[in-house]
C-alpha cells in the first residue's frame, strides 16, 4: 500500500515512477525477443542463454548423465548373495534368499581373475527389489563388493499394477529395453 | 486458506477469521506433511539417516545434509578433508543459489509477476544440472557424507561451474531489474509485513528473515563450519533502499543480494580446490556416545541438529531444529490487520517449506 499518495505532486510521480519501471521491465522483454530471433548465445560446452529452454519430452529426450541415479539393476552372475546391500538399505526395499553351496558345485563361470579375492559361496534363490519403495539413495551401490548392483540411467518404467514393479532379476524381464552396462 | 492453496508452498492450512478483507487472526494448522522424520531416524542407522534429511527440506537438499554430517562428525570426532570441505562449500552455496531462485521466483508469480518466475527456473535448471552429474540425483542427492562427500567432481565438471558463474551474474542482474523497483512489486510488499528488529530477536528468527530485519547475523560469519572463514564475503542485512526495515521488501531483497555473494563464495572455493582425498577415516559402522548440537545457516535459517548417542549403530535421538518453524509462529501477532491480499505477500516472504516445518 502506497500511503504517499494525497498531493498533485505526488500523484504524477507515482504515474511517472509507474511508467519507467514497467517499462524497464517491457524492455528485459523486448531484449529476449531480439534474442530468440537468432542471436543466441553459446558459451562453451553449454548452451545458455535466450531461445527455447524446454524440451517437448517425449518426442525430445534431455541428455541425462551416464552415473544418474534411477532404476536399480543387479547383474546376478556377478552378486555373491552377501546382504550388504539389504542391509544398508534404508527403506528395506531388497529381498534376498540364499543357500550354502554344496562341496560338488561351482557356482561360479567366470575365472578367478574376473571375480578377483570374492569367490561365490553362496548359491543365490532369490534377489527382489521393490522398485517401488526405492528412494535411489544409492547407499547399496556403494557398499556392493562385486560393484553387481547398479543404477542405470534408465527412468521410464511406469506400470499401471504396483506389483510389477517389484523385480525378480534371476529371471529378469520388462516390457522395457534391457539396460546395457 | 489451504492446505492446497498454491500460495502456500506446501501443504499449510492457515485459519483466518475475517472481517471482510481485513484480517482479525490467523492460525497456522501443521502437520499436514509430518512424516516421522525424529522417530524414523531413531531406527536407522547414521548413514541411512542422510537420505531421509533431504527429504526434510527438499529445495535445500544439499544444506539440510551439509548440517547433519557435520553434527555426526562432531559426534564422532572426525574432520572432512580439505577436499571435501571445499566441495561442501561450493555445492552448499551453489543449492543456496538454487534455493533463494526458487524462493524469488514463486514469490514473483504470487504476486503476479510471471516472468521472474521463468527465468529463475531456467537458471536454476543449470545448478540441478550440475548436481546431477555430480551425484547422481536432481533434487534428492545424498550427496554429503559423513566424513566428506561421496563423489568427487566428474571431470570438467570444475569448468560447468565456472562457466554457470560467469553466466548467472547477469542473468542475475536481469532479474533484479525486473522486480526490485518495479511499481507495483514495490507497492504489494513495501511496508507489509513488517517484522521489527526485536520481534525478529523475540521469536527467535534466523537467516535472511532476521537479517531482513537488519540484525546481522550470519552463522556463516560469527561461527564458520566447514572453513567459511577463509572465504571473502558480506553477510547481508536489509538497508533503507526502499520500504521499511523488516517489511517483505527488504526480506527479498536479502534474498537477492545473497545469491551475489553466493557466487562470490563458489568461485573463491573453485579457486582453492585442491587435489586430495574427498573422504576422511570413518569407522564402517558409526557407533558413539554423547550428545551433540550443532546449527548451519541454511537458506532458510539456522537449521539445528541435536543428537543424543547412546553407543549402539543408531542414534538415540534426533531432533531437527526447523527455521520455517519458527517463522510460522509470529503469524498470529503480524497478521491481525493484514488485509487478506497481503497474507499471501507475507507467507512468500518468511520462505518456509512444509517438509522442514512438519518433519
Amino acid at each position: 500500500m502506497n500511503e504517499t499518495q494525497g498531493s498533485l505532486k505526488q500523484y504524477f510521480a507515482n504515474i511517472r515512477e509507474a511508467v519507467t519501471s514497467v517499462s524497464k521491465g517491457m524492455g528485459i522483454t523486448f531484449r529476449a525477443f531480439l534474442k530468440s530471433n537468432g542471436m543466441r548465445k553459446q558459451l562453451g560446452s553449454v548452451d545458455y542463454g535466450a531461445g527455447p529452454v524446454t524440451v517437448s519430452y517425449p518426442e525430445v529426450k534431455d541428455d541425462i548423465p551416464l552415473n544418474s541415479r534411477n532404476r536399480l539393476f543387479n547383474h546376478v552372475e556377478g552378486c555373491i548373495a552377501c546382504n550388504q546391500c539389504a542391509v544398508i538399505c534404508p527403506v528395506e526395499c531388497i529381498t534376498i534368499d540364499s543357500r550354502k553351496k554344496t562341496a560338488d558345485e561351482n557356482l561360479d563361470e567366470r575365472t578367478p581373475a574376473e571375480f578377483g579375492s570374492k569367490p561365490k559361496k553362496l548359491k543365490l534363490l532369490r534377489y527382489e527389489i521393490d522398485e517401488a519403495l526405492c528412494c535411489f539413495c544409492g547407499l547399496c551401490t556403494e557398499v556392493c563388493p562385486t560393484e553387481c548392483i547398479v543404477h542405470t540411467p534408465e527412468f521410464e518404467y511406469s506400470k499401471y499394477d504396483r506389483d510389477k514393479l517389484t523385480y525378480d532379476y534371476l529371471n529378469f524381464k520388462d516390457d522395457n529395453p534391457l539396460p546395457k552396462g | 486458506m489451504g492446505p492446497q492453496h498454491p500460495s502456500t508452498h506446501g501443504v499449510l492450512r492457515l485459519e483466518i477469521v475475517t472481517d471482510g478483507e481485513i484480517i482479525k487472526a490467523a492460525y497456522p494448522d501443521l502437520g499436514y506433511l509430518h512424516r516421522c522424520f525424529e522417530k524414523h531416524a531413531e531406527n536407522r542407522e547414521y548413514l541411512q539417516v542422510v537420505p531421509f534429511t533431504d527429504r526434510l527440506d527438499y529445495v535445500a537438499a544439499m544444506n539440510q545434509e551439509l548440517g547433519y554430517c557435520l553434527a555426526v562428525e562432531k559426534l564422532i570426532e572426525v574432520e572432512a578433508t580439505p577436499r571435501a570441505q571445499t566441495i561442501r562449500v561450493i555445492v552448499s552455496e551453489l543449492q543456496r543459489i538454487a534455493s533463494h531462485l526458487l524462493a524469488i521466483g514463486t514469490y514473483s508469480l504470487d504476486i503476479g509477476g510471471f516472468t521472474p518466475m521463468l527465468y529463475a527456473f531456467r537458471d536454476r535448471e543449470h545448478i540441478l544440472g550440475i548436481f546431477e552429474e555430480l551425484s547422481g540425483a536432481r533434487l534428492l542427492y545424498n550427496y554429503v557424507r559423513p566424513g566428506g562427500v561421496a563423489r568427487d567432481l566428474s571431470r570438467g565438471l570444475e569448468e560447468k561451474i565456472r562457466e554457470f558463474c560467469r553466466y548467472f551474474v547477469p542473468q542475475l542482474v536481469e532479474i533484479e531489474e525486473l522486480l526490485s523497483g518495479n511499481a507495483i512489486f514495490m507497492d504489494r510488499t513495501c511496508k507489509v509485513g513488517i517484522v521489527s528488529p526485536d520481534m525478529a530477536v523475540a521469536y527467535g528468527f534466523s537467516g535472511v528473515n532476521l537479517r531482513g530485519s537488519g540484525i546481522d547475523w550470519d552463522l556463516r560469519k560469527v561461527r564458520p563450519y566447514s572453513g567459511y572463514e577463509k572465504y571473502e564475503f558480506s553477510s547481508i542485512t536489509a538497508t533503507l533502499e526502499h520500504g521499511v526495515i523488516g517489511d517483505c521488501w527488504n526480506r527479498y531483497n536479502c534474498r537477492m543480494k545473497e545469491m551475489h555473494e553466493s557466487v562470490k563464495i563458489v568461485e573463491q572455493a573453485l579457486a582453492r580446490l585442491e587435489a586430495g582425498e574427498i573422504m576422511a577415516k570413518v569407522p564402517k559402522a558409526i557407533k558413539a556416545t554423547g550428545e551433540v548440537y550443532l546449527e548451519t545457516e541454511c537458506p532458510r535459517g539456522n537449521l539445528g541438529y541435536y543428537i543424543v548417542a547412546d553407543g549402539s549403530k543408531q542414534p538415540y535421538r534426533v531432533k531437527v531444529k526447523s527455521p520455517g518453524f519458527i517463522s510460522l509462529a509470529c503469524f498470529d501477532e503480524l497478521t491481525s490487520g493484514m488485509m487478506l491480499s497481503d497474507i499471501v505477500a507475507f507467507i512468500g516472504s518468511l520462505d518456509f517449506v512444509m517438509g522442514e516445518v512438519d518433519r
